[in-house]
C-alpha cells in the first residue's frame, strides 16, 4: 500500500524538458552571447549567473498563471509601443463635427461621414464612413482606437512613474536602514507623513494644483514639449493639454515612494548585520558599493515582486484619476477618461465603461499575476529544488541508456 | 502588560510630527495654488473687491505664511474654522460626513471579512489543488478590478436590472441616537424597518468598496495559515496523533493572531479609501467631501479632511500594535 503511494507520486518528482524550457534556454544564451560582445568573456564568467537565469525560466515555464500574467504584460507593452500605429483612426479625429449622430454610437454601428478638412492650406472635401466595433464615445471618436493609443498613455506614465518614485524609496530606504540613528528617524517621520495620507487623496490634491506649473515649464522649453508629446505619441496640436496628463505623473510618483522606503529599510535593517557587508567595509569600500553592488541584490527580490504588482497599481490609480476628471482630458487618449464620458451616459453608453473596463481589468490582473509568480520564481529553493529534480531526471536517463 | 501605558505615551508622541506634517503638506500645496482661491470662495468672477478683502482678513490670507499656518491649525483645533463655502465650522461639517462614511466601512468591513476569510481558509486548506487555484486567482481578480468599474457592473446588475438597491439620498437615522451611527442606534434601539432601510441603501456601496480587501485579507489569510501549519508545532501534533479536525483548529488560532492586526489596518484603509465609491453611489461622506473640497480650491476644509485621514491611519495602526500585543503574549512593548 505505501510503496504504491510512493510509486504515484515519484513521477511527479522529475521534471521532462519542455518546448518551453528549451526556448528560455536559447533565449537566454542568446542574451549572454549579446551581452559578450560588448563585455568580453562575459559569458565565460557568468556561468552560475545563466544557470540560475535558466532555473528562474524553468520555474516561470511551471507556473500557467505567471506564464498567463507574462503573456497579458507581453502583449499591453506591444500594444503600448505599437498601438498608436496599430488605431484605424486618430485620436483627435472627431466625427461628431461631420455626422452628429455618431455621438455614442453603439458598437457595431457604420456612419457616413460628410468630412471637410483643411489639407495642406486646401480645404478638402470629401465622404467617408467609419465603423465602430466597440461603440463610440461622446465626441463620435472609435472606442477601439482610444483604448490602442490609450496603451501608449498608460504605458509612458507607468514605466517612468516605476523608473522614478520607487528609485527614490529604494534609495532613501537603504540609507536609512544602514546609517540608522538620526538620519534614519528622520526620513521615517516623513516616510510616515506621505504614509498617513491616503495615496488618491494626495495624488487628487497635487493633480489639481500642479498643471499650470507644469505647462509654463512646457511653454519655456521646447525641447522638454517635443520629447514628452513623442513619448506619448500625440500631435503638436495638443500641447496645451500635457500639462495635465503630466500632472498625474507628478502626483504618483510623490505618492509611489514611502511604501518602498518603509519595505527597503525593514530588509537593509537586517541583511547589513551579515558578515559580508563588515567584511566589504574592513576592506574599504565606499559606502555607495556598500549599498548598491552589496545589500542591494541581496534584498531586491520582494521588491522586485512590489515594483511588479505597482505597475498594475499605477494604472489603477491613473485610470482612477482620470476617471475623476484629472489627468488626461480629451482629445488626450486614456481608458480612464472613457469610463468618466461613460459614467456620465450610464446605463445608455455601457460600452464607454466595459470596454475600457475589461481592458483596465486584464492589464493589472496580468502585472499581479506575474507578480504572484515571480515571488516563487525568485525564491531560492524553488530554483534548488527545481535544479535537484532536473539533475535527477538526467542521471536516471543516463543509467537506462 | 506593565510596559502598555509608557508604549502608547512613546507611540502618541510619534504621532505629533506626523499629524503636523500632513497638515504642512496640505498647506504647502494649498500655498502653491496659482489660482487665486478667494476670488472663488467669495463667489467667482463677480465678487466685489471689499468681500475679497474681507475674506483675506478674516483667513489671514494677507500674513507671512506661518502666521496662515498657526491660524489654520488652531482653527481646527478650537473647531473655530468656518469652512468659506458655507460658513460652518469645518469640523461640524466633517462630522455630519463621517457618520455617512462610517457606516459605509462598517458594511465593506462586514464583507470584507465575510468573503475574505473563510476563503483564506479553504484555499490554504486545499493548498496547490485546483480549488486553491481558482481562489487565488479569484483573489487577484478581486484585487485588479478598480472600483469605478465594479460598481457600474453592480450597479447595473443589483440596481437597473433587480432593483435591490436604491441611490438616491440617504435614509434618515433612526429618532433615538446613541452613537450617531444610524445603523449602530437601529440594533440597540431595536429599529428593525429603520435597519432594513439602511442596509437596502448601503449594502452595494459596502460590497463595491469592500471587494479589493477582501482580496488582500484572502491571501493574508492563505499565506498565515500555511505558514503556522509548517510549524514544529503542528509536526508534533501530527506525530501524536491528533484527528485533523482538532489539528486544524490549533493551526488556526495561530493563523489569526496576524490576521486579526491585519483587520485593524484594513478597516483605517476602509474609511479612507471611500472617495470613489461615495462619489459614484452618491453619498455625502468624507471622501466626496475632500474631492468636493479640492475641485473648489477649498483647502480649510481639505486640511481638516486630511487632519482626520491622518488621524485614522494613526490609530489603525496603533489598535494594530495593541492588538498584537494583546493576542500574543510574547510580544513585549
Amino acid at each position: 500500500m505505501a510503496e504504491e503511494k510512493v510509486g504515484e507520486y515519484e513521477p511527479r518528482e522529475e521534471y521532462e524538458m519542455s518546448i518551453l524550457d528549451r526556448l528560455s534556454d536559447r533565449l537566454i544564451d542568446g542574451l549572454a552571447s549579446f551581452i559578450t560582445l560588448f563585455k568580453k568573456d562575459w559569458k565565460r564568467r557568468n556561468q552560475s549567473r545563466i544557470k540560475e537565469w535558466k532555473l528562474m525560466a524553468y520555474a516561470l515555464n511551471r507556473s500557467p498563471p505567471a506564464l498567463l500574467g507574462l503573456v497579458i504584460v507581453i502583449i499591453y507593452i506591444f500594444v503600448g509601443i505599437f498601438g498608436p500605429y496599430l488605431a484605424p483612426w486618430p485620436y483627435d479625429f472627431f466625427p461628431v463635427n461631420y455626422n452628429y449622430s455618431t455621438q455614442l454610437a453603439p458598437p457595431g454601428s457604420t456612419y457616413f461621414l460628410n468630412v471637410t478638412e483643411l489639407q495642406n492650406g486646401y480645404i478638402v472635401h470629401y465622404m467617408t464612413y467609419i465603423h465602430y466595433p466597440l461603440g463610440s464615445d461622446t465626441y463620435g471618436r472609435d472606442v477601439l482606437s482610444i483604448l490602442l493609443e490609450g496603451a501608449r498613455t498608460a504605458l509612458v506614465l507607468d514605466i517612468f512613474i516605476i523608473l522614478i518614485g520607487p528609485t527614490i524609496g529604494i534609495i532613501l530606504g537603504l540609507i536609512s536602514g544602514y546609517y540608522g540613528g538620526k538620519v534614519d528617524e528622520v526620513i521615517m517621520r516623513v516616510t510616515d507623513m506621505f504614509l498617513a495620507f491616503p495615496g488618491l487623496i494626495l495624488a487628487i490634491a497635487l493633480s489639481a494644483v500642479l498643471p499650470g506649473r507644469i505647462q509654463n515649464f512646457l511653454n519655456a522649453h521646447v525641447w522638454a514639449q517635443t520629447l514628452v508629446l513623442k513619448l506619448f505619441a500625440l500631435h503638436p496640436r495638443d500641447v496645451n493639454n500635457l500639462g495635465k496628463l503630466l500632472s498625474v505623473f507628478v502626483a504618483l510618483v510623490i505618492v509611489w515612494w514611502p511604501g518602498y522606503a518603509r519595505v527597503t529599510r525593514g530588509s537593509t535593517l537586517t541583511e547589513k548585520e551579515n558578515l559580508y557587508v563588515e567584511a566589504a567595509r574592513a576592506i574599504g569600500l565606499p559606502t555607495r558599493t556598500i549599498l548598491f553592488r552589496h545589500i542591494l541584490p541581496n534584498i531586491i527580490g520582494p521588491i522586485l515582486v512590489m515594483i511588479t504588482m505597482d505597475f498594475g497599481g499605477i494604472i489603477l490609480t491613473e485610470a482612477g484619476l482620470s476617471f475623476l476628471g484629472l489627468g488626461a482630458v480629451p482629445p488626450i487618449p486614456d481608458w480612464g477618461n472613457l469610463i468618466n464620458q461613460g459614467s456620465q451616459q450610464f446605463p445608455q453608453a455601457w460600452w464607454l465603461v466595459a470596454f475600457p473596463g475589461i481592458v483596465i481589468v486584464t492589464v493589472v490582473l496580468g502585472w499581479n499575476l506575474l507578480g504572484d509568480g515571480l515571488r516563487d520564481i525568485l525564491d531560492p529553493r524553488t530554483r534548488r529544488s527545481l535544479e535537484f529534480k532536473l539533475k535527477k531526471k538526467g542521471k536516471g536517463g543516463e543509467s537506462n541508456a | 502588560m506593565a510596559g502598555l501605558g509608557k508604549f502608547l505615551v512613546r507611540r502618541a508622541l510619534t504621532f505629533v510630527p506626523t499629524l503636523i506634517g500632513v497638515t504642512l503638506i496640505v498647506f504647502i500645496i494649498a500655498y502653491v495654488i496659482p489660482a487665486n482661491p478667494v476670488r472663488a470662495w467669495a463667489g467667482g468672477e463677480k465678487a466685489s473687491q471689499a468681500a475679497i478683502e474681507m475674506i483675506k482678513k478674516e483667513y489671514h490670507l494677507d500674513q507671512p505664511w506661518y502666521d496662515q499656518y498657526i491660524f489654520l491649525v488652531k482653527g481646527l483645533f478650537t473647531n473655530s474654522l468656518l469652512d468659506p463655502l458655507n460658513q460652518e465650522p469645518v469640523f461640524t461639517n466633517i462630522g455630519n460626513r463621517f457618520v455617512v462614511t462610517f457606516q459605509l466601512a462598517l458594511f465593506a468591513f462586514f464583507f470584507v471579512v465575510l468573503i475574505g476569510l473563510p476563503l483564506g481558509i479553504i484555499s490554504a486548506l486545499k493548498r496547490n489543488k485546483a480549488t486553491d487555484m481558482v481562489l487565488r486567482i479569484v483573489a487577484l481578480v478581486f484585487i485588479s478590478t478598480p472600483i469605478y468599474v465594479i460598481a457600474y457592473l453592480f450597479i447595473w446588475l443589483f440596481f437597473i436590472h433587480w432593483n435591490m438597491t436604491t441611490l438616491a439620498g440617504i435614509p434618515p437615522g433612526p429618532p433615538h441616537q446613541i452613537t450617531h451611527i444610524p445603523i449602530i442606534d437601529d440594533v440597540l434601539t431595536l429599529n428593525w424597518s429603520n435597519f432594513v432601510e439602511q442596509v437596502r441603501r448601503f449594502w452595494l456601496p459596502g460590497f463595491t468598496l469592500g471587494i479589493a480587501a477582501a482580496g488582500v485579507l484572502m491571501r493574508f489569510t492563505r499565506n498565515s495559515f500555511l505558514e503556522a501549519y509548517s510549524r514544529d508545532s503542528t509536526l508534533f501534533l501530527k506525530a501524536k496523533g491528533v484527528p485533523k479536525s482538532r489539528l486544524y483548529r490549533h493551526v488556526l488560532k495561530n493563523a489569526l493572531v496576524p490576521v486579526i492586526t491585519i483587520l485593524a489596518l484594513q478597516f483605517g484603509g476602509l474609511l479612507s479609501g471611500t472617495p470613489i465609491t461615495e462619489t459614484v453611489f452618491n453619498l455625502p461622506g468624507i471622501g466626496r467631501y475632500a474631492l468636493q473640497s479640492i475641485m473648489y480650491l477649498d483647502f480649510p476644509a481639505l486640511i481638516g479632511v486630511t487632519f482626520l485621514y491622518a488621524i485614522v491611519f494613526v490609530t489603525a495602526n496603533l489598535v494594530a500594535d495593541i492588538l498584537y500585543a494583546v493576542i500574543d503574549p510574547r510580544v513585549r512593548f
